[in-house]
């Protein structure tokens, strides 16, 4: 989504360029039960960047994903992704592209190398190069004591190590994941987020990931897009996206005199709560605000006794968006 | 694609197919029992009804050719099924490599398999029944095993097709396409003797001429012309269509989200 009116930056710059997508998947008998995923998303993503699709469950997030790795066909609008058409150039596409789910399943009897190698293999890789380039990743993961295990034996954690290994053996300019921590332990899931930023600094990876874990979110992608119901309702960098929903900073105040009547209508105060003697004054910006609020305070003979300025969470941004 | 890439994408299927067929007794259970219960079940059959060293032949020779085309076709469907039954469907097909990968792959470790079987029943043939196998010669062998193992990549490939588009609702194709074709391709009986309906499309299944070009070769009158031609040209058809089909039911599935369904 780029903002009304700016002429949308060239295409060679971008890695996504998605127009108007839209998907239904159709399911009984002729079809006639319709589940709309997708109504009309549009898309951009620059290159090297991290970006992050967060929305609710059934939002569009996985249709979305597929859609540009080329495993779904939209129904109506267009998507280029690397410069290529989604439809009419996925099998170019195709090998600079990769992805990896957070509920990952491969072969049950392969070993965690041979998974590895079978994948590097459909993608070109043969010899020596596939060797190393097999071995590179299983040391990476931390697989190293597990080439040998077979895929069923590996716990949850050590099974989306091996998709996220899979996911990197042709080298994508390009990676998709899927709620790439879910089901992790918080150690592993640090690391798996240090990875992750990590290949974009010294790759230059475009990384698109969808996730539940707001941190995550905040933590790792330089922008975020919210979707739901199949549509984008909001786009922008985690700080932009507080800003747009417009929930307000928290100015937490503790007062001498407790209670001021005046304050409720003071400029740019949206809401008052109060409990523990602390008054909890939501306003549309901090910064602009509380040197105002002081100096009414100052003029007004109020103590100011503590002051604590909160910036809302992104949860709560979500939890708007989602209502 | 290179030829090199062509090469490698099939020797990746290679490899999985026969990794997972050696680390599944299941299937070594599929690749020896029924063979063998079919020839030994169906050559005491010949004994009991005292049919002529000939007869009994003609009939062996339907029996090992079934069985040849059973675990050859299973295997060629298991370039799907395994995915499927894995839940890992997608990742293939967001590689950059087509159905013809998939089916050429799992149709080499087919034929291997197959000649195991063969070599094991002609052997069994040899042994409990008194039967020849090889007694026509190689190059008149080596076309009937052809024919099984063309018959039998078609009819997996269509189980590959039939499977992507109906989901894992589709897999008794797999095992039930052999029995369709036990009965029409003249397995037990020659071709003359079916309704002329159903004569109509044993003519249609490549498998009948190979087996009646084999069969000529045991003395018995042949009922076409240029069978193993005919069987080629024939299969050649099938197999290009065979394709198409599994690979429109692919594109099919990338428009209805099968292929993700059967990824989760
Ligand atoms: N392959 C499919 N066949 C039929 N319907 C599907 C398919 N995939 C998704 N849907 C439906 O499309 C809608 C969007 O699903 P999608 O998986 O894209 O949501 P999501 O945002 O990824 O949700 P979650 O956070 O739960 O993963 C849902 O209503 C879902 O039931
Ligand atoms: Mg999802």
């Amino acid at each position: 989504m780029s903002s009304p009116g700016a002429p949308p930056p060239p295409v060679a710059t971008l890695a996504i360029d998605a127009r108007d997508v839209a998907k239904t998947f159709r399911a009984g008998w002729l079809g006639r039960r319709r589940t709309p995923a997708l109504q009309g998303v549009s898309l951009t993503v620059g290159r090297s960047v991290i970006f992050g699709l967060l929305g609710p469950n059934g939002a569009g997030k996985t249709t979305l994903l597929s859609i540009l790795a080329t495993l779904l066909v939209p129904d109506a609008g267009t998507a280029t992704v690397l410069g290529l058409d989604v439809v009419r150039d996925a099998n170019a596409l195709r090998r600079r592209l990769n992805m990896a789910s957070g509920r990952p399943s491969f072969l049950w009897s392969l070993r965690v190398a041979e998974i590895v190698a079978f994948y590097g293999r459909l993608y070109g890789l043969h010899g020596a190069a596939l060797a190393r380039r097999v071995d590179a990743l299983v040391e990476q993961y931390e697989l190293t004591a597990y080439r040998r295990t077979p895929y069923n034996e590996l716990s949850t954690g050590l099974k989306q190590r091996v998709a996220l290994a899979k996911a990197l053996v042709n080298d994508p300019e390009l990676l998709f994941l899927d709620e790439p921590t879910l089901g992790l332990d918080p150690d592993v899931s640090v690391r798996v987020r240090q990875h992750i930023a990590d290949l974009r600094r010294e790759r230059g990876m475009t990384i698109v990931l969808t996730t539940h874990y707001m941190r995550e979110a905040e933590e790792l992608c330089d922008e975020i897009a919210f979707i739901k119901d199949g549509r984008i309702l909001a786009r922008g960098t985690a700080a932009d996206l507080k800003r747009q929903i417009r929930l307000g900073d928290v100015i937490a105040l503790k007062l001498d005199p407790p209670r001021l009547p005046w304050l409720a209508e003071a400029p740019g105060v949206l809401r008052l709560e109060e409990s523990d003697g602390w008054v909890a004054c939501t306003v549309d910006d901090a910064e602009k605000r509380l040197p105002e609020l002081l100096r009414a305070f100052h003029a007004e003979g109020v103590v100011v006794r503590n002051v604590q300025v909160r910036e809302p969470e992104l949860e709560e941004v979500f939890v708007e968006l989602a209502r | 694609m290179s030829l090199r890439a062509e090469a490698l994408a099939v020797w990746a299927v290679v490899l999985r197919n026969t990794l997972m067929g050696v680390r599944n007794l299941f299937f070594f259970f599929e690749l020896l029992f029924w063979p063998v219960v079919g020839v030994l079940s169906i050559g005491l059959m010949t004994r009991f009804l005292g049919l002529t060293p000939e007869q009994s032949a003609f009939v062996l020779v339907g029996t090992i050719a079934l069985s040849v085309v059973n675990v050859c076709q299973l295997e060629v469907a298991y370039a799907m099924l395994l995915d499927v039954w894995s839940k890992s469907v997608k990742h293939q097909f967001m590689a950059p490599i087509g159905v013809r990968h998939l089916t050429v792959g799992a149709w080499l470790v087919g034929i291997a398999r197959g000649l195991v079987i063969f070599v094991l029943l002609a052997v069994l043939g040899r042994w409990a029944f008194g039967f020849a196998l090889g007694a026509p010669g190689i190059a008149v062998v080596g076309a009937f095993l052809a024919g099984c193992f063309l018959t039998a990549w078609i009819v997996g490939v269509l189980v590959c097709a039939l499977v992507t588009i109906f989901g894992t609702r589709a897999e008794a194709f797999a095992w039930a396409s052999v029995n369709l074709v036990l009965v029409l391709a003249g397995i037990y009986y020659p071709v003359s003797v079916l309704p002329a309906p159903m004569a109509l499309v044993a003519k249609a299944i490549p498998l009948t001429y190979f087996l009646d070009a084999y069969r000529a070769h045991l003395g018995f009158a042949p009922e076409f012309a240029a069978p193993v031609a005919t069987g080629f040209a024939l299969s050649a058809v099938y197999a290009v269509l065979a394709h198409w089909a599994f690979h429109a039911a692919v594109e099919r599935a990338r428009r209805t989200g099968l292929l993700l369904k059967m990824s989760e």
